[in-house]
């Protein structure tokens, strides 16, 4: 296909805004055509190809919604895009990431913000629960920076919990530049308290979507968008996720595309180590440090495991027994006092002093160690 | 001829007196009531009638006017049933003005000329303080509590009016059975475990310090809750007759001794209306659920599902110990100081044994559960804690822990402690009077500035933890408040925000 001329660009801009749009009818309305003459098909400016009719033939009304959608709608998808900065790669054109041009299930068409050459690096997809515990984040963002520093880029989702964990401690490095996927317009940030993340990562990374600016983050999106997700990674890591959770749909797709998945192991009472743990049972890469997944891209990973300075004072005598209860995976205080033989109040002396020092952190009663990257995390 | 007999209405926990006047004269038959009579008095007529035909005496065949003075105040209840009869009687010359002198009465009237006790008759009778009241034989235990003056029961009109009429002497009644005594109170030996939640209802018991139980369905809250007021010294005479004032004017039963002395538990259902919490409606402004409670213990389960309007009327009890309650004609205080201890869970799914990754709700869902309690209402809880379900050795284990026989006693006398030396509890100690009463040593000092100065203490929360720890070094004996008092009172008060880790507010 020769390069698209604008028009094309945003014809397909204005064709993904269409209600009830999927990757597979964006396909079929794309097959062999341009988005201008796509466009021009479902104005009834040029007639119907067998592939489309079939489309059509299947589900009827679409066709009525999506004209009235042209006729009030008109090319505000794509104005959109030009105001947000967001460019639009269109299959086997420059820009588009060969990763996905052999893709099962690819995109139909592309909206990116931010630098393209982020994906130009090595990339591992790092992937876990909205509800991870502290130690989760923490691994997260220490995997997230680790990986920048040594000039590979962190693929994630943007999500609560594991996802923004890692792109946080990528941001805080001064490697590679992150890679986020999201599942809706460039228009939002979703969730809501991500927004200053969703800037941080356009700015010095790549933020992409499957759909134009106006499309709302709809549930179903999400599971679609790992698949993305995966094929642009080389790696996928997952570092907590129950046995249900939606990053083992990432790990589904990934599979499907050859593509090694690697598990952090965990405590086998905690839920949140569910899915890493069957992982890793069913044959998952085992991840211990970071340098694991530099190992498996053939990086050098003798540099990784530097950490971050720590300049906290050691705890020493019951604080130190009680940080060593705590960090088996967060206890509360009678669970400290009980372990240890303790007196409450000596328990709540000790704790409160690792709490004052930085070690661990409270929440609703609940305590879990901190480690030195819990500052990027928060 | 006119009679005016003393009688007595209630307002809220209060009794006013109420002269009961009765004309009987000449003129078209009828009987007419006037001075504000609410539906409730109107209604007295037609008892009236039937009880003094009961008796064997004439109605009265002329016009009989019946006035409620003060005649602005609007008058609510049958209480002043008997009133009138009795006043109807003397009108009409069946008893003579001058064995009525000096008595005032209380009380319902049956068709068939029984007396019925009727609600509040404690304050009602405490509001005719210079004559001695005749009250129905149900009231009598109630009406004794509230009046030195000697107290006449009557089981029907017929008995009444022949004592007035002959100068009979006064029937002799035994009091009626006193209700089924509320079993002896939950003892704190039935808990297994839970110390921290343990350390806790002792510590609320010695401060009045209002407790949030945070746990998971079945960690043992409501348990717990209701072992607090065992904990409790008995009232003091001024405050158990206070409370004893609410419960008559409530309708509830005194106990067999009269005077309520053991501190009240009281628990009102989510689904309780405003109304009911807070007290009000009708006329006579019944004491709601803060104010039965008061000096004793207000137990709220499930507090997020308490409607939100409800919870924030709370805040002017929680800070003054009182109630007004405003209506367009009428108002009154009641008292509502009560100890709050409330109890919810973590998340709307319950969160499984209760640590943080077995919640299956999103974050949004705890958010919105959350965001429920607003600040200003989580603030007055001095105690927070997180409660989870014993393990089985705890539940299995047959050492008891330490009963409410042993914690008393400590509670006792650390109340005792603070009552002499600032005459009020920690708990509502004034912040002025804070280092006065409770010094920080140099170490304590240093570790609240920390807290404080990473945003993890407000400045409301800066006064409560201060109060905190001045019950924790009372409960160790301690002259002034040290570290390890204010390290403990932190790790009691812990956050209850689902995004934050820190414990502002």
């Amino acid at each position: 296909m020769s390069e698209p001329t604008p028009d094309d660009r945003r014809a397909a801009a204005v064709l993904a805004s269409l209600p009830a749009m999927t990757s597979q009818r964006l396909r079929t309305l794309l097959h062999r055509r341009s988005p201008t003459s796509a466009l021009a098909v479902l104005g009834g400016r040029e007639p119907l190809d067998a592939m489309s009719g079939r489309l059509f033939r299947r589900a009827p009304e679409l066709r009525d919604r999506w004209r009235q959608h042209l006729r009030s709608q008109g090319p505000i998808a794509a104005d959109r895009c030009d105001e947000l900065g967001v460019t639009i790669l269109l299959p086997g054109t420059t820009g588009w990431p060969p990763q996905l041009v052999l893709d099962p299930d690819p995109p139909a068409v592309l909206f990116v913000q931010g630098d393209p050459a982020a994906i130009d690096a090595r990339r591992v997809g790092v992937v876990g629960t909205r509800h991870p515990t502290q130690r989760g984040r923490q691994i997260a963002a220490r995997v997230g920076h680790e990986l920048a520093e040594a000039g590979v880029a962190v693929v994630s989702g943007l999500a609560l919990g594991i996802d923004g964990a890692a792109h946080r401690g990528a941001l805080a490095s001064r490697g590679a530049a992150p890679v986020a996927v999201i599942a809706h317009g460039h228009h939002r940030a979703y969730p809501r308290s991500h927004a200053a993340l969703f800037r941080e990562v356009a700015e010095h990374g790549l933020l992409l979507s499957e759909w134009p600016p106006g499309v709302e983050p709809e549930r179903y999106r999400f599971p679609r968008r790992n698949r993305i997700l995966a094929s642009l990674s080389e790696i996928v890591l997952v570092v907590e996720s129950r046995e249900t959770g939606g990053s083992l749909i990432t790990v589904a797709a990934a599979l499907e595309r050859g593509i090694d998945v690697f598990a952090v192991p965990g405590p086998i009472d905690r839920r949140a180590s569910n899915g890493p743990n069957q992982l890793i049972a069913s044959g998952a890469g085992v991840m211990n440090e970071p340098g694991d997944l530099l190992v498996a891209l053939g990086l050098d990973g003798a540099r990784s495991g530097r950490r971050a300075v720590d300049a906290r004072p050691r705890p020493t005598g019951d604080a130190a027994r009680v940080l060593d209860v705590v960090g088996d995976g967060g206890a509360e205080l009678a669970q400290v006092a009980g372990v240890l033989d303790l007196d409450l109040a000596d328990a709540a002396m000790a704790v409160a002093r690792l709490e004052r020092d930085g070690w661990i952190v409270e929440a609703d009663g609940w305590f879990e160690r901190l480690d030195e990257w819990a500052g990027v995390v928060h | 001829m006119f009679a005016t007999i003393p009688s007595a209405v209630i307002l809220g926990a209060e009794g006013h007196r109420v002269s009961v006047e009765v004309h009987v004269g000449d003129g078209l038959p009828g009987f007419h009531l006037v001075g504000l009579p609410d539906a409730s008095v109107r209604e007295a007529r037609d008892r009236v009638r039937a009880a003094i035909m009961s008796t064997g005496r004439s109605f009265p065949s002329g016009k009989i006017t019946v006035n409620l003075a003060p005649s602005q105040t609007k008058k609510t209840g049958s209480g002043l049933d008997l009133a009138i009869a009795v006043g109807i009687l003397v009108a009409d010359r069946h008893v003579p003005p001058d064995a009525v002198r000096g008595l005032g009465f209380v009380g319902e009237l049956g068709l068939d000329g029984s007396v019925r006790g009727v609600a509040g008759c404690a304050p009602m009778v405490g509001a005719l303080a210079s004559v001695d009241p005749v009250v129905a034989v149900a009231s009598r235990r109630e009406a004794v509590v509230a009046t030195d003056r000697h107290v006449r029961a009557v089981a029907t009109l017929t008995e009444l009016v022949d004592t007035l009429a002959c100068e009979a002497p006064w029937p002799d009644h035994d009091d009626p059975d006193p209700p089924e005594s509320v079993d002896v109170a939950p003892d704190l030996r039935e808990v297994r475990g839970q110390e921290v939640a343990r350390l806790a209802l002792e510590l609320s018991a010695i401060g009045g310090h209002h407790l949030l139980l945070v746990g998971p369905p079945g960690a043992g809250k409501t348990m717990l809750a209701e072992r607090l007021p065992g904990l409790l010294p008995d009232l003091e005479p001024s405050a158990a007759l206070e409370t004893s004032m609410v419960h008559s004017a409530a309708g509830l039963a005194l106990p067999a001794v009269g005077l309520v002395t053991r501190p009240p538990f009281r628990s009102p259902h989510h689904t309780a209306s405003q109304v009911a919490i807070v007290g009000g409606g009708s006329h006579a402004l019944r004491p709601g659920e803060i104010s039965i409670a008061t000096n004793g213990v207000l137990f709220l389960d499930e507090l997020p599902e308490f409607p939100v309007h409800v919870l924030e009327t709370l805040r002017q009890p929680l800070e003054s110990g009182r109630m007004s309650i405003n209506r367009a004609a009428l108002s009154t205080v009641l008292p509502a100081d009560f100890l709050l201890v409330a109890a919810m869970n973590p998340c709307p799914c319950g969160g499984g044994r209760g640590e943080p990754s077995d919640c299956t709700c999103g974050h949004d869902r705890v958010r919105r559960y959350r965001s429920r309690l607003s600040g200003p209402v989580l603030d007055r809880f001095d105690l927070r804690i997180r409660v989870t379900p014993p393990d089985t050795d705890q539940l299995m284990s047959s050492c008891p822990g330490e009963s409410s026989a042993e914690v008393a006693p400590r509670v006792a006398a650390a109340r005792a402690q603070a009552l002499e030396r600032q005459g009020v509890l920690n708990g509502r100690l004034a912040p002025a009077h804070l280092d006065s009463v409770a010094p920080l040593t140099e170490s304590a000092r240093a570790a609240v500035r920390h807290e404080l100065e990473r945003g993890r203490l407000s400045g409301r929360g800066y006064h409560r933890i201060r109060r905190l720890s001045r019950s924790i070094a009372d409960r160790r004996g301690g002259e002034s408040v040290d570290l390890c008092d204010v390290d403990l009172a932190l790790q009691l008060r812990s956050a209850l925000s689902p995004t934050s880790t820190g414990r502002a507010a």
